[in-house]
């Protein structure tokens, strides 16, 4: 029954995380099961998919496992997951090559939005004032309605 | 009996839509005055708001005084404006706006 | 019944093609001083009339949801004898095809509510009309010819349906995907006003009054859909977490960051005559975006949970963002004139200036969300293979924007229009900056270490930064309502009410963002979520920050619709005890498909969440998850704080004469316009 292979596929898991003792060991294996993806379509962080029938997240937890037992360190146990289920396991972009765009376009894209803004400020602020609505071929004589409007605004 | 009701809901619509009666709404562009009334509005609720938040202690009095002042000076043009036309109806030029 | 769905389908693009072609073709005669408002009316009542004949479609498509016609091969695919009444209306959005339909029928009724209330400006609402008649022909065309929710079955009937997918059998399924797609089609709104408004290079301002309730039930529609959307995950998916960065969830957030950038923004236009050619961009921006998360949860072109199945329809979505693109672009050049500015910015330490940069962070917020989403496409392009771009980045991208956000929330409403002097600022900042500086002393007292965690260091920003916003938004409060007790005698509280009745826009807008203030809060205590996986026979127990678990017993339950396996835990925190739970897991036999039962115990200081991982067949014991969640039912609370503050902001102000005491002013006398000449219009 499918539920069952599951449950014991999720049992050896558990054991396996058990077995992994030290709480260094933990912590890494929490740590880069959450720098990966389960490769199941589910779009999940491998440490939080919990697809009844998801294959792929139970063995990849425990090759996990096995590689942090091993004494392999995070690149080659990372680069070992890609080798063997393709760039998309990682769930981040890296920090090389055309990965980097990822990383830096948002940040140059507000810098320049802010340096934009900034130098359009200052255009606004050096630049001729625009006329006002409401200002067209009335010239002095002005001080009653400004009487008006402070007697009307009043609180 | 589907064909019917398909025909009977077909007709009902288009008899809707091409038999509006006598009375519909008159498509009209808005006045000079319509417009200046809605900028006065505005400019008066600035001042309302300025007002108020100067009461609350927001603040100082060497801030408020010149906000108030260009406000103030808007909002004079504006009611100059107004009084011309109710006077003058056809006083303004359309590239004032 | 198909027949007759199909037919009223077909006449609903014949008459919004009619609204279309006769309404553009009566203001073109208008504009060039042709009376045709006999043309214009059958071109409003058209509009209407479409509403009528999509409404017709929608309610054929229940019935046969209603009357199980497994002829219509919708039907067939998304509803069974046995679904309960609500999931066979919930049918209608629960596919491709029938959320199509949903959506030309909300597109329309908001057209019809548009064209039934003209009166507000006959010129402004024919423009308007025209341009959502164009909208509604998209999705009508996409319905008849793309995308037929009434195409029948080939072959032999079946007995039953596929049934629908059980994960979506819940009660807030039902709510969620209407409540999205109402705030994804509401854009088209303000849209079509703001378009209308820069066609016809409408005088004033006033389009944005008669938008704003339009953009704001719009936006709050969103709001809640996406909440709904995270409220369904952490409650239904069982993975512990509400928001997991997925292409469909970011496309939901796009529109809801530039709409936000436009209600904000929007308020320069509307006060100072500033940013017009922002504002409309802004606005074109928020409705294409729209378009785009519909693309891009249709079209298979980023992978993810969501997505509909992979169909051509992706590529009318991108013809129908090409020619909105390019006819926004066509009107801009040719009337951009219109958009200028009336006010130039007086000082950088103004309101203006803060509602510019916190619109040029919501905007970066929406291209760093945008670029994380399609970055892997792009990759595919660029490097020829595809990569992931999920979780680790957006936190780390967009937490840090959204401090800035969370800032600009605290010191925009401190600050005056047009300038404000540093003796202002020191005045309106010294209460908020102690409190928040106060806050995050209190926080590290508490044990919050920002210098051993990034986690711990943005989650007591956050909150030290929550502070500050709550501080401001209650010395607003507080001031206000001091200045109406001086003038009415009445005590503080009853004062701040007023002060709110008053004017509502500006103090419901004050309690949306302590709403979101609560929100940030709710989210900041994921920082020190625990959890832990444990075998767990009968007796055995497992423990947790303060909480213990023990199981009373384990069972399987084997019934003709589905296996379920549940365990029965007691639960005690600091050794008292509280209560059972029941975690489950059910695998439903027909459609194939698991269903996880989460528990969940809810408080206002954490929640307990406990998932059944599995059964170990060795030991034949439930492998149980346990996570203590902090604080995220204040994200919950946060959003009806929220919804009560946009609701409050969309209230009438309470009319100058209902306050004589305050109200010194005489009554404004309203010129009459008869024989004044018209302004504007094409001039």
């Amino acid at each position: 029954m499918r539920l069952r292979s599951i449950a014991s596929t999720l049992a050896t898991i558990f054991f396996a995380v058990v077995l992994l003792g030290a709480s260094g060991d933990q912590a890494r294996f929490t740590d880069l099961g959450h720098r990966m993806m389960c490769v199941c379509g589910c779009n999940q962080i491998l440490l939080e998919c919990n697809h009844v029938g998801c294959t792929y997240s139970d063995r990849m937890r425990q090759e996990l496992t096995a590689a942090i037992q091993v004494g392999d360190n995070d690149d080659n146990i990372l680069a070992a997951f890609v080798k063997e289920y393709g760039t998309t396991v990682i769930a981040a972009p890296g920090t090389h090559g055309f990965d980097r765009v990822a990383w830096i376009m948002p940040f140059a894209v507000f810098i320049s939005g802010t340096v934009f803004a900034a130098i359009v400020i200052r255009n606004w602020k050096g630049g001729p004032r625009p006329p006002a609505a409401g200002g067209s071929g009335v010239s002095g004589g002005l001080g009653k309605y400004r009487d008006q409007a402070r007697k009307e605004t009043e609180l | 009996m589907i064909l019917a009701l398909c025909l009977i809901f077909a007709a009902g619509l288009l008899v809707y839509v091409f038999a509006p009666g006598v009375v519909f709404e008159r498509v009209t562009d808005k006045s000079r005055l319509a417009f200046l009334e809605e900028r006065k509005q505005v400019v008066y609720e600035n001042l309302r708001d300025l007002n108020f938040d100067y009461k609350a202690g927001k603040y100082p009095q060497e801030d408020y005084e010149p906000l108030r002042a260009s406000l103030e000076a808007e909002a004079a043009e504006i009611l100059a404006e107004i009084d011309a036309l109710n006077v003058h109806p056809t006083a303004w030029s359309p590239s004032s706006l | 019944m198909p027949a007759f769905g199909s037919f009223a389908l077909i006449l609903a693009l014949a008459l919004s093609a009619y609204c279309f072609l006769a309404g553009s073709f009566a203001l073109r005669q208008q504009a060039v001083g042709i009376p045709s408002d006999r043309l214009a009316e059958t071109a409003r009542r058209a509009g209407i009339a479409t509403w009528i004949a999509v409404a017709a479609a929608a309610f054929a498509l229940v019935w046969a949801a209603l009357n199980n016609d497994f002829s219509v091969a919708y039907i067939l695919h998304h509803t069974n004898r046995d679904l309960p009444t609500p999931y066979k209306f919930a049918a209608l959005w629960s596919g491709q095809e029938g959320s199509l339909l949903f959506w030309a029928l909300l597109l329309s009724s908001y057209g019809l509510v548009l064209r039934l209330r003209h009166k507000v400006d006959v010129k402004l609402t024919a423009y308007a009309s025209t341009i959502l008649a164009a909208v509604q022909i998209f999705f009508l065309l996409l319905l008849n010819f793309a995308a037929t929710p009434f195409s029948m079955v080939r072959g032999a009937v079946p007995p039953d349906g596929n049934g629908l997918n059980p994960l979506l059998q819940y009660p807030e399924m039902v709510i969620h995907p209407p409540m999205l797609y109402l705030g994804y089609v509401g854009f088209a709104v303000p849209f079509a006003f703001a378009l209308g408004a820069l066609i016809m290079k409408y005088p004033g301002e006033k389009w944005i009054h008669i938008t704003r309730r339009w953009t704001m039930v719009t936006w709050c529609f969103l709001t809640c859909g996406i909440f709904l959307g995270a409220h369904w995950a952490y409650s239904v998916l069982g993975w512990g977490g509400y928001w997991g960065w997925d292409p469909v969830e970011n496309a939901s957030v796009f529109p809801w960051l530039t709409g936000t950038a436009f209600l904000h923004s929007v308020m320069m236009q509307e006060k100072r005559g500033m940013l017009k050619t922002w504002n409309v961009w802004l606005i074109f921006c928020t409705f294409m975006l729209s378009i785009l998360g519909t693309f891009l949860t249709r079209s298979g072109v980023v992978s993810s949970v969501h997505a509909f199945a992979q169909s051509s329809i992706g590529e009318w979505f991108i013809w129908f963002l090409g020619i909105t693109l390019v006819v926004c672009c066509f009107f801009y050049i040719r009337n951009r004139d219109h958009l200028k500015s009336e006010h130039r910015l007086e000082s950088l330490l103004s309101r203006e200036s803060s509602f510019l940069f916190q619109n040029l962070v919501l905007l970066a917020a929406c291209f760093a969300l945008l670029w994380g989403t399609l970055f892997p496409v792009l990759s595919e392009w660029v490097q020829g293979h595809k990569i992931t771009v999920g979780p680790p980045f957006f936190n780390r991208v967009n937490i840090p924007i959204a401090m800035f956000l969370l800032l600009l929330t605290g010191v925009g409403p401190l600050l005056a229009w047009r300038s404000t002097s540093w003796a202002s600022l020191k005045r309106n900042f010294t209460i908020p900056v102690i409190a928040a500086v106060a806050t995050a002393i209190l926080l590290m007292v508490f044990g919050v270490r920002p210098w051993e965690d990034a986690a711990h260091f943005y989650s007591l920003m956050a909150i030290s930064l929550c502070a500050l916003v709550t501080a401001t938004i209650v010395s607003e409060f507080v001031r206000g309502g001091r200045v109406i007790s001086r003038h009415t005698g009445q005590n503080l509280l009853a004062s701040m009410v007023t002060l709110t009745r008053r004017n509502t826009r500006r103090y419901g807008g004050y309690i949306v963002h302590f709403g979101i203030v609560v929100i940030v809060v709710g989210l900041a205590g994921a920082a020190f979520n625990q959890q832990k996986e444990q075998e767990l026979g009968s007796g055995e127990r497992m423990e947790l920050g303060a909480y213990t678990v023990v199981c009373d017993s384990y069972s399987q339950d084997d019934t003709a619709n589905y296996e379920m396996n549940y365990a029965v835990l007691n639960v005690f925190k600091n050794g008292n005890p509280l209560g059972q739970m029941f975690p489950a897991r059910k695998f439903f036999k027909a459609s194939q498909q698991p269903d996880t039962i989460v528990a969940i115990r809810s408080t206002p200081l954490e929640d307990l969440y406990i998932i059944y991982a599995g059964l170990n067949q060795d030991s034949n014991k439930p492998i149980i998850k346990v996570f203590i969640n902090p604080l995220v039912s204040w994200i919950w609370a946060g959003v009806f704080v929220l919804i009560f503050g946009t609701v409050v902001a969309m209230i009438p102000p309470m009319a100058a004469a209902a306050v004589p005491q305050l109200q010194t002013v005489r009554a404004v006398s309203m010129p009459v316009p008869v024989r004044s000449d018209p302004v504007g219009a094409g001039d």
